[in-house]
């Protein structure tokens, strides 16, 4: 039964956001008896609102609330309005997303010892080791159906086009081929079917074979009675008290009204851009820097992975759309090896655009046009190619900064994501473009094609978790080392970015997270 | 082989520096506008009374130009795109004003490298030039972004760039004999 809690009632803890973070704590908080209020910026949706349609799910769930592009990369011209990937409705961008589940490698926790520091980067060891997470990866993988050991499932069937790559990838001497781990169903399990290779993930899966937390966690959450999740309501500020302590939350419900839940913890999780500015929006005599703000760390350290693409024209059919959007990875380079010119690793994800998007991403941007681009376009069906993620180090310039004067549709800054690469980005980069190029080569390829970064889909770190308050934003529970009863619940928790994808670290913090904070609510602490 | 390194970035042209207005005629942009543009235009000539018709098959040929397709797709999608700026200049004078000093530009550049009108520039690369000079400017944006959603976010051309569209009406790729074979490998 669908709980509704009182506005006044402050013994409910308040969560910001509905997608990885946000509707994973509701579940896990709700199976343990602890009431909760979701509080979501976006509409309410369902598998009924999911077209194979790239541009039209975009117009329909993406975050167009305007945002600026800062920084030197290439968005602040070719995505001006488009920093980021988000998706403003119920679920968050985990109906958008792929579905690739990585687990961080052990190193990658601990960037600063491995690599000793990085001239003009923020490097910095997580607080917590690769051992103390291996439990809750194991219960994320089980939650989301991740393919693999831990759930038995088998990975996908390769598609044709990871055959090519992976082909490729053979020639040159790789080996780590594999179509997973993926948390798309195999086969049928947990209630949900098996991936029919419809091919349009990344608009939603219209049959729900892929993992989303609007048709698992949340609907589980509301079942529990323990959980009212409220759409269309923006969470404006957090109130304090004299003492520092959360009181609650200020939102605008969707007649844009303002209205007031109090709360026992608020738990923030509107993705790496929201998160930091909701507690910058926050400011107060008392914290006039923003909430939780001591170190200054709050917006800072963005990252969004080291990103690009590579497209290639085969001699021959590939069909790239016909089967899972990423239907399988080659993770030879994600290892660290500095004699490469680089620090951390990549991992190569084969990636399928539709017509739509290719012909918008091929060239971004106001001179993607003319005749080599279209003579490309012409050969869609025989085009095959991968995006690239890799290990972005974060730096205090890229950042979450409000506008000064400009003001959104709810009356806040707006704001502003810089961005710019860190010259072992560029390298990464190249190194990856350089090779894709011996790969595609290696096939007979007759066009190679570089992409830049699109639009980030992967944001992380601008509230980041350090042992020392003054390095970051919350401790290793994801608490706030200024105010215990606010937490962060989301990847802008992240110490660094790793060659990983994120929503399975996501998640495997949230179960982790649940736990400490029923323990730490038992014991009376919050 | 080319592995082109240098398509990161607009490189703006040495005729006009990007404003930020121009800019708009990217990506979010692109898709919010244009997306409404190619709904709402009719499939017919229209008979804007803004434009001449020395004006209007000048429109149709830049618009084949940006993005060129001389075989695979007859003038209709393009032709589309083209009525639906008319109409909209029709109604709006700065529209109109926009497109046909765009247009007047453009013919002063042609005549200026080739002492001719754009149209009749023969070779397809030299346009191409042409326009790559003026890529930046509003007019051009406009007709671009309408043309990106005209022909690529099309569903009736689909077929003929190869590209499948919607599969889970029927089921998805899993059981289709094409899923998974390589025949050129
Ligand atoms: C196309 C695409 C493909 C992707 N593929 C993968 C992949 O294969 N593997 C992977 O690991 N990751 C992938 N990702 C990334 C993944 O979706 C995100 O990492 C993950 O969803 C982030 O979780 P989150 O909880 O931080 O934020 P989100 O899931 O984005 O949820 C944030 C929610 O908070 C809401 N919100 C924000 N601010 C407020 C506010 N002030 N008040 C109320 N509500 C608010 C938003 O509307 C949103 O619903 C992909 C993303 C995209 C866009
Ligand atoms: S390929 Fe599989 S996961 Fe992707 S949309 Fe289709 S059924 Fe869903």
């Amino acid at each position: 039964m669908a709980a509704t809690f009182d506005q006044n009632d402050d013994s409910v803890v308040v969560i910001v956001g509905s997608g990885a973070g946000g509707g994973t704590m509701a579940n896990e908080l709700a199976q343990k008896g602890i009431k909760s209020v979701v509080l979501e910026a976006g509409k309410t949706l369902s598998l009924e609102d999911i077209e194979n349609d790239e541009w039209a799910m975009f117009l329909k769930i993406s975050w167009l609330d305007k945002r600026y592009s800062g920084g030197t990369w290439h968005g602040h011209i070719n995505h001006p309005n488009l920093p980021a990937w988000i998706v403003k409705g119920l679920g968050g961008s985990t109906v958008h997303w792929a579905g690739v589940s990585l687990r961080y490698q052990p190193h990658e926790f601990k960037m600063k010892t491995t690599t000793g520091g990085v001239p003009g980067a923020n490097v910095l060891d997580w607080p917590i080791s690769y051992d103390e997470l291996k439990p809750y990866y194991d219960k994320a993988e089980l939650k989301m159906g991740t393919t693999g050991d831990v759930t038995g499932m088998p990975h996908l069937p390769w598609s044709s086009d990871f055959k090519v790559l992976a082909e490729g990838a053979r020639r040159i001497g790789y080996s780590k081929l594999i179509s997973g781990p993926m948390s798309i169903n195999s086969v049928e399990r947990d209630g949900r079917p098996a991936c029919q290779q419809i091919g349009f993930c990344m608009q939603g899966c219209k049959i729900g074979a892929k993992w989303s937390t609007l048709y698992t966690e949340l609907p589980r959450a509301v079942d529990t009675g323990n959980c009212e999740i409220r759409t269309n309501c923006m969470v404006l500020q957090i109130e304090h008290d004299k003492s520092g302590k959360v009181t609650g939350v200020v939102y605008a419900d969707k007649d844009g009204k303002q209205q007031r839940q109090k709360a026992r913890a608020v738990l923030v999780a509107g993705n790496s851009i929201e998160s930091p500015r909701l507690l910058l929006n926050s400011a107060s005599s008392k914290f006039p820097d923003g909430l939780a703000n001591s170190s200054g760390q709050v917006g800072r350290n963005y990252m969004s992975h080291m990103t690009g693409g590579v497209y290639a024209v085969m001699p021959g059919k590939v069909f790239q759309n016909r089967g899972t959007q990423v239907a399988g990875i080659v993770r030879d380079e994600s290892h660290h090896d500095d004699k490469r010119g680089f620090v951390g690793g990549y991992t190569l994800e084969k990636l399928t655009l539709g017509l739509g998007f290719l012909s918008a991403f091929m060239v971004p941007g106001p001179t993607g046009w003319g005749h080599k681009l279209t003579s490309a376009l012409e050969k869609y069906d025989q085009t095959s190619g991968v995006w690239i993620c890799g290990e972005d180090l974060p730096q205090e310039i890229n950042n979450i900064e409000l506008h000064k004067t400009e003001k959104d549709q709810y009356g806040l800054p707006v704001p502003i994501v810089n961005k710019t690469d860190h010259p072992n980005d560029t390298n990464m980069r190249n190194h990856a473009y350089a090779q894709m190029g011996k790969i595609y080569d290696s096939l007979g390829a007759i066009e190679v094609w570089n992409l830049p970064a699109y639009p980030a889909s992967h944001n992380m770190g601008t509230n980041r978790m350090s042992e020392k308050a003054k390095d970051g934003v919350v401790n290793k529970w994801g608490q706030t080392h200024d105010i215990k009863n606010l937490f962060v619940s989301d990847g802008s928790q992240f110490t660094t970015s790793a060659s990983c994808n994120p929503t399975l670290t996501i998640v495997a913090l949230a179960i982790r997270q649940a736990e400490y904070v029923a323990d730490q609510m038992k014991k009376g602490a919050i | 082989m080319l592995h082109d390194l240098t398509m990161i970035a607009a490189r703006p042209s040495a005729f006009a520096t990007p404003t930020r207005r121009q800019l708009l005629g990217t990506t979010a942009f692109v898709a919010l506008t244009a997306g409404l543009l190619t709904t709402t235009m009719s499939r017919f000539a229209v008979a804007a009374a803004t434009f001449d018709d020395a004006q209007k098959m000048m429109l149709l040929r830049v618009a084949r130009d940006i993005y060129p397709h001389e075989t695979l797709l007859d003038n209709a999608p393009y032709q589309a795109v083209v009525d639906a700026i008319l109409t909209e200049a029709d109604k709006d004078e700065k529209v109109a004003k926009m497109m046909s000093d765009g247009l007047t530009d453009l013919d002063k550049r042609a005549d200026a490298v080739y002492k001719s009108k754009y149209v009749d520039v023969k070779n397809p690369l030299e346009r191409e030039g042409l326009l790559r000079q003026i890529e930046l400017t509003d007019w051009f944006q406009k007709v671009r972004g309408g043309l990106l959603f005209g022909l690529y976010n099309n569903k009736a051309l689909y077929p003929k760039f190869g590209y499948d569209g919607s599969s889970w009406e029927h089921g998805g790729w899993i059981n289709d004999p094409s899923f998974g074979k390589v025949e050129w490998l």
